[in-house]
């Protein structure tokens, strides 16, 4: 029958057709071991794919991780977070600082003065060596040069904006007669020139200038508003804060263009263009302009004092050749689309990156894998590896597995995963504390969450040192506050919030609320009773949730549990601030700058300071800190601002976690000691958790080498 | 007949239509921004995410969304929020990747399913069926990634050989053809084995059902009484009639085509469809999911005609 002999044979035959495949397929074994270039290439496995290779473009990390390699910047940060040279091999921070001559304000000793009595008098004031408060001595000495810009007249045309014009645009034209004004150049940024300078000009020199009286509008506008243009218009001081970057000469880009000056200009300007809807956007927009002074020295000038700025400095550096408008126009006429709506984008470079980075892009297959070759001209020298590459592979187990075998050299490892690979010889591995932390934030507006005691009472309820055993494995420390723990911008002399449940009923007592006959607290008849959320999917958060649940009934607080899906977690309770506690954490970046999260005036729907913390001290010092360029000063309001922070407990603060790493043993840093001799040494996290941070200098050698401090 | 497929084909653009409606509905309604404005980044100022909210259209009413939305589609000009890259090239692109899963797929599927079905049925009642029974509800109940799981580790434990991905990784420096032919047909081993198991048990469980239900047929009956062979009686008189139903199914695998298998392909590496898809979701990524959703609409919708059409053909008692 043959009908039957088919319905039998078929399968069969398709079986074996397909079993066969196995013969010709290379074992694991004649990937690693019998592939002695295996040895020159490190293969980095991830669970997602990059999106674009544009380091203007992209904020996510798989795309990051590729551009760090492709991309350089003018400056990175060193294994003590302090700032290092790359494409720039010095800079300066200086500062343009101006303002008004305010004729109407008499100045003590001179009365009322012109622009030049001014500037004499400040110059004057600089020679003398015996100034009385030593503060105006150092602002004096910081200037380095004083001059008197004439005043000028001119016009300006404001539209105007806001429900009261309606959908009609409407246009006024302001002519403004601007006094006199002193520039004055400083060697450093100092961000109380202006106060130190009242000291000599008199204490309302500066506050008593009135922008609006040189204003005259057309049609006429009421007072506040222009008085509100006058402060963007007029000010009666500015402080221009400005950076200078010498680069380093000779750096080419992989295509052998010469990385020059223009370059750097030319990110800048590819960042602020809205065509290209960078979501850096916001890192730049204090930038007031970019002038270059000649190829290999450009100069960024401030708007105002923002000093997180230097650290956008280490933005990978695209070539201007291959994206500015001529490139782009001519690429969009290949495609035969209208260069008018083309940008960067949609250009094929986002595909095929060329920066100036120690690996050149060599190959990308979405979802699959990107291969970067090293590049022979890189200025500090030939990376040890041949290649990088760069594999998606989207499932944490088969990652594992491809690990154990040795086609790839990282993975995102698991907390459980390192202790069980940690005894294992073959494989050396890393840990270290991460960048993020999570915290239970009160919503600060609603009652009974308005006072301190309760919010430090609730959190000396729970017992973080068992969260952190028992729900992280000890793949955490406790943290006290908003600041990054590895920094100096941390202040360590501040104890974390004791578990102490009676402590916290004494507290609680005092802020009035006591137990009722059932073991309730209860204040004028009400139970303390209120809502947790978190959001679904976290089993960290959910363990927590549990927790602190059951840690609060026990003092007798009625607390309620609910977990929520994350966009409706995001925007239904966070945005609107409907919420009574909740369990979240934050990624922190390097740069102490708080004024999102905790700041006042953030505190509005969809802003990010949602539990509503307002402390007119910290206010003051999140400015502080964003304002000043000096380090040490910067690490002391730090400090201050954590106290205030951990007195006021708007958030408990629970932990932060670790971040854990394994890498095959017989990866090691490889050197030329001064006699040129070859030296191996064992890879070393650095201070803050970077153990790539030598990566060019890895490479895999056969055999693992044993190192003298191993014992 | 052409009168049927006429008003087959109006009903079915109707049907679409309303299809794209309510996904795009959905998709807006349903909780979670796209990625690009997420506001719980704080370098995200409000005015970067009103910036991508206009450049994505966010900004205007959802009937307005929907007309761009569908002007760029049949203009072939949507793109991906995620990379700018063509929404159109990159499903070309994974439904040749997915193509050869679900071809293999299939076939295992078909042709393991008659045989075992058809013995079950001549069997019915003896331990070849009830083993093939417990076998196939075993495969239906157990999770289909844990199933993949122990395949694996069994596989790369055993044999040391990769599994995942759609080649062996580095394999295109100086292979030869056949090699790198091979190669690939090993990698679909496990994938298309497993997205086919499922199958194998719901299909072979049909066969055996339908052989069951022809075999009571009076001629059947008429032909054991000719003195027909069992095997004539089986191969020939039964399966044939037991096979119409079958014909139908196969338009109605087609939507299977694009959708894929999340699990599989994400277990496997494999960079397929399915896969795209469900990242897209987790992005938010309107364009993409959009365009999936309306294609495997049409596909759905193609699939139930093709059923139709065949069932005519093959049905001589059938007249539209």
């Amino acid at each position: 029958m043959t009908i039957r002999r088919v319905l039998i044979f078929a399968p069969m035959l398709l079986i074996l057709v397909l079993l066969q495949s196995y013969f010709w397929v290379p074992t694991y074994e004649e990937q690693t071991k019998g592939n002695p270039e295996r040895l020159n290439e490190y293969i980095a496995g991830s669970i997602g794919d990059a999106s674009l290779l544009n380091p203007i473009l992209t904020a996510d990390s798989a795309s990051s991780s590729i551009e760090n390699m492709v991309f350089e910047g003018l400056i990175d940060r060193d294994e003590q977070l302090r700032f290092r040279g790359r494409l720039a091999t010095s800079w300066e921070v200086l500062e343009e600082a101006f303002f008004y001559v305010n004729k109407s304000s008499g100045i003590p000793g001179l009365g009322k003065a012109g622009p030049q009595d001014v500037a004499d008098l400040l110059r004057e004031a600089k020679k003398k060596k015996n100034t009385t408060d030593p503060r105006l001595k150092n602002s004096l000495d910081y200037i380095t040069a004083i001059s008197v810009i004439p005043p000028r007249n001119y016009l300006v045309t404001k539209q105007i904006k806001g429900p009261d014009t309606g959908e009609q645009k409407k246009y006024i034209k302001i002519s403004i007669a601007a006094p006199a004004r002193i520039k004055l150049a400083l060697d450093r940024v100092d961000q109380d020139l202006f106060q130190n300078l009242s000291l000599l000009l008199g204490e309302d020199y500066f506050a008593s200038f009135h922008g609006e009286n040189y204003l005259s509008a057309d049609p006429a506008l009421e007072k506040e508003r222009l008085a509100k243009y006058a402060g963007e218009l007029l000010p009666a001081v500015e402080h221009n804060p400005v950076l200078m970057f010498h680069l380093r000469p000779g750096v080419k880009f992989h295509d052998g263009h010469l990385f020059d000056a223009y370059d750097v200009k030319f990110t800048y300007e590819s960042i602020m263009n809205p065509k290209n809807l960078s979501p850096r956007i916001a890192d730049y927009e204090p930038v007031k302009f970019v002038s270059v002074i000649d190829p290999l020295t450009i100069k960024i000038i401030y708007k105002r004092l923002y000093s997180p700025a230097i650290g956008t400095w280490g933005m990978g550096i695209l070539p201007e050749h291959l994206l500015n408008s001529q490139a782009l126009t001519k690429e969009a006429q290949r495609l035969g689309k209208d260069p008018n709506t083309f940008s960067m984008r949609q250009s094929s470079f986002n595909r095929n990156p060329i920066g100036c980075g120690p690996f050149r892009f060599q190959e990308w297959k979405s979802d699959q894998y990107i291969i970067l070759d090293r590049f022979d001209g890189y200025w500090e020298g030939l990376p040890n590896y041949k290649k990088y590459v760069f594999r998606v592979i989207p499932d944490r187990l088969t990652q594992e597995m491809e690990f154990y075998a040795g086609t790839i050299d990282s993975y995102d490892v698991q907390p459980h995963q390192v202790k069980r690979l940690e005894k294992d010889q073959r494989f050396q591995s890393f840990s270290g504390t991460a960048f993020g932390y999570t915290y239970i934030g009160y919503n600060i507006r609603r009652k009974p969450f308005d006072d301190p005691r309760v919010r430090r009472a609730l959190g000396m309820a729970i017992d973080v040192d068992k969260i952190i055993n028992y729900v992280l494995y000890d793949q955490g420390e406790r943290i006290t506050g908003p600041f990054v723990k590895q920094t100096d911008y941390y202040n360590n002399n501040i104890k974390p919030v004791p578990y102490d449940p009676k402590g916290a009923l004494t507290l609680l007592e005092a802020a009035g609320w006591k137990r009722n006959k059932e073991g309730w607290l209860t204040k004028d008849g009400n139970k303390f009773q209120f809502t947790l959320i978190t959001n679904n999917g976290n089993d960290l958060r959910k363990a927590i949730l549990a927790i602190a649940q059951d840690s609060w009934k026990q003092i007798g607080i009625n607390v309620h549990t609910d977990l929520l899906e994350w966009s409706v977690f995001i925007q239904e309770r966070v945005n609107k601030a409907d919420f009574d506690a909740l369990i979240l954490g934050w990624q922190m970046g390097i740069e102490p700058d708080l004024y999102q999260i905790w700041h006042s005036s953030q505190t509005n729907p969809y802003q990010l300071n949602f539990v509503g913390f307002k402390n007119k001290e910290a206010d003051d010092l999140i400015i502080k800190i964003r304002q000043e360029y000096d380090h040490n000063r910067q690490v002391e309001y730090c400090h201050r601002l954590h106290e205030i922070i951990v007195r006021e407990q708007p958030y408990t603060f629970l932990y932060v976690g670790k971040w854990t790493a394994v890498l095959d043993k017989r990866i090691v840093i490889k050197t030329l000691d001064d006699a040129e001799q070859i030296v191996y040494e064992k890879i070393k996290p650095t201070k803050t958790g970077n153990y790539s941070f030598y990566f060019n200098k890895w490479i895999k050698l056969p055999k693992a080498p044993s190192f003298m401090d191993e014992g | 007949m052409l009168s049927f497929i006429g008003r087959s084909v109006v009903q079915k653009i109707i049907t679409l239509f309303f299809v794209s409606i309510v996904s795009f509905l959905i998709i807006h309604i349903a909780p979670g921004k796209p990625s690009q404005v997420d506001p719980m980044n704080p370098k995200f100022t409000p005015e970067v995410v009103e910036r991508f909210r206009k450049e994505f259209h966010l900004d205007k009413p959802l009937h307005v969304q929907y007309l761009y939305f569908y002007k760029d589609l049949f203009t072939g000009e949507t793109v991906s929020w995620k990379d700018n890259q063509s929404v159109l090239k990159k499903i070309w692109e994974r439904f040749l990747n997915s193509l050869p899963l679900f071809i293999v797929g299939t076939i295992i599927t078909w042709t393991l399913s008659f045989p075992i079905g058809i013995r079950s049925a001549i069997f019915r009642g003896q331990f070849y069926d009830r083993s093939a029974t417990f076998l196939s509800y075993l495969l239906i109940s157990i999770p289909g990634f844990f199933f993949a799981y122990v395949l694996i580790i069994f596989v790369v434990n055993q044999f040391h050989v990769p599994v995942i991905g759609m080649e062996t990784f580095g394999i295109g420096d100086g292979a030869s053809l056949p090699h790198i032919f091979m190669d690939r047909i090993w990698h679909l081993l496990l994938p298309s084995v497993l997205g086919a198991t499922g199958g194998i048990a719901v299909l072979s469980r049909y066969v055996r059902s339908q052989m069951l239900e022809v075999e009571g047929q009076d001629y059947i009956r008429t032909a054991r009484a000719k003195g027909l062979s069992p095997e004539q009686v089986h191969y020939r008189h039964a399966l044939r009639n037991a096979l119409l139903p079958f014909v139908t199914m196969f338009g109605l695998i087609l939507p299977g085509l694009i959708g894929g298998s999340v699990i599989i392909e994400s277990i496997f590496s494999w960079p397929g469809m399915g896969r795209m898809a469900y990242e897209a979701i987790l992005a938010r990524d309107y364009p993409v999911i959009l365009t999936v959703n309306f294609v495997s609409a049409i596909l759905v919708l193609a699939g139930t005609f093709i059923s139709d059409l065949l069932y005519l053909i093959v049905d001589p008692r059938i007249r539209l």
